[in-house]
């Protein structure tokens, strides 16, 4: 089945076998923090294979609001590397990682786990190993194992870094394409969805000239039930324009008894306080040292 | 507090006078350029000893005036950096009168100088500037804001 774009993380499913295209670090960790939130809070098995192991992922994760020590201590959770379960020292077999993810299957349904979900950071298919050349066979065997499963396996490929030939052959494997939505992306400035804590992601230069995309995913962020989170840790300038119009879209999400945190440089968080954010009951201007 | 003040036309801040200082800086610019024009004046300010808060206020106000022109004027302009006397000046004027269908209106009455619209981005730079100034004259409208360097408020 060819993947469909546009497809939400918080919309996956049992039987999805995704491909999740992500262009850094941050946009990786949040959305894998909401693919893995949700299955623990649906009661699933998680797995989560990270190629530089469980450490700093699990860290990042927690940053964003997921319990994923106490997931691991119930063993609800696995977080691990990818070496013994993907690849062997520098060699990859495609069968061998197929079995590995069956025996992933039938161990959560021994323990009683109504559903599995798996989350792959691909990474390691970047390295020089062996057999390589047999990726999309790997992700064909994934297609098959979750036909008729309660499992869902989310694979995370860098678009960066992974060549646009390596990517277009295992495409046709997935199901759905997952990214998170963009408002705005440019070589200046991203405007995305965050889904770990839920709300609104902004990196780059902001300035009037992006003020309708803003407005869009403030009007969106508004919408959003629940508390919200707008990410401003990577946003190395905002004009008084847009600075004026995140204050107002927080005011308006905290009038409605809904808390608003805004994460920002110090610098960035003068321009909120100028305009007397620091004192909003319901609004939290956290300042992030993004250097 | 800054002061937001307009001097009369041909005063101490006209253009034809900094022309004679040391300029560091001089910088075309229209809505395509504003990115570069902030990278220019964040390395200038910098290099000029101002703390990293500061670079950051020097830039977003130089970005502001500029704003200011390319919104509500000819849609282009220049931008002027120095250093004096322990201070560093960020200057802005137009490049002159809106052309016909520029995406501004001139005020009636004034049809040489740029309406400068005293909205949020001129009071942000009356804000975190130690003196700003603007300035009308034959020659178009220009917009001062002087930071002074060392200044040890931490700002």
């Amino acid at each position: 089945m060819a993947a469909d774009a546009g497809t939400q993380v918080t919309e996956l499913t049992a039987e999805d076998h995704a491909c999740l295209t992500f262009g850094e670090a941050e946009e990786l960790f949040d959305l894998t923090a909401a693919f893995v939130r949700d299955g623990l809070a649906a009661g699933l098995k998680v797995v989560w294979v990270s190629d530089a192991g469980p450490g700093p992922g699990i860290a990042e994760l927690g940053r964003r609001g997921v319990e994923v020590q106490a997931a691991i201590g119930t063993g609800q959770m696995t977080a691990a590397g990818s070496e013994g379960r993907l690849v062997s020292g520098q060699a990859f077999r495609a069968d061998a990682a197929v079995g590995w993810l069956t025996g992933e299957l039938a161990s959560s349904r021994q323990q009683g786990f109504p559903g599995l979900r798996v989350a792959v950071d691909m990474s390691w298919a970047l390295r020089p190993v062996a057999g390589i050349e047999e990726l999309p066979r790997f992700e064909e065997g994934i297609a098959a194992a979750l036909s008729g499963s309660t499992a869902s396996v989310l694979c995370q490929y860098d678009r960066e870094r992974f060549d646009p030939v390596t990517l277009a052959s295992v495409a046709g494997f997935h199901t759905r394409s997952v990214a998170a939505a963009t408002y705005h992306a440019d070589e200046l400035l991203r405007i995305c969805r965050q889904y770990a804590p839920p709300g609104i992601r902004i990196a780059g230069e902001l300035d009037y000239q992006a003020a309708g995309p803003l407005a869009l995913a403030l009007a969106e962020a508004v919408r959003l039930d629940g508390d919200v989170t707008v990410n401003m840790a990577r946003l190395a300038f905002t004009d008084a324009r847009c600075t004026l119009m995140v204050a107002d879209a927080a005011r308006t999400i905290a009038s409605s008894f809904r808390r608003v945190t805004l994460r920002c440089l110090p610098e960035v968080a003068a321009g909120f306080a100028r305009l007397g954010l620091g004192d909003v009951p319901g609004i939290a201007l956290v300042t992030a040292d993004g250097r | 507090m800054a002061g937001d003040r307009e001097s009369r036309p041909g005063g101490p801040d006209d253009r034809g006078a900094v022309q004679a200082r040391s300029v560091s800086l001089e910088q075309g610019f229209d809505a395509g350029s504003l990115y570069a024009l902030r990278s220019a004046v964040a390395a200038h300010a910098a290099t000029a000893g101002l703390s990293p808060h500061r670079v950051y206020d020097v830039t977003a106000v130089a970005h502001e005036l500029a704003a200011n022109a390319v919104l509500h004027g000819a849609g282009h302009g220049r931008l002027r950096l120095w250093t004096r006397d322990g201070s560093l000046y960020c200057q802005v004027s137009d490049d002159g009168p809106a052309e016909p269908g520029d995406r501004a209106a001139e005020p009636a009455g004034d049809p040489v100088s740029w309406p400068v619209v005293h909205g949020h981005g001129l009071w942000v730079a009356g804000q975190v500037a130690d003196e700003f100034r603007i300035s009308r004259g034959p020659a178009g409208t220009t917009t001062m804001a002087r930071f002074a360097i060392n200044a040890g408020t931490g700002r």
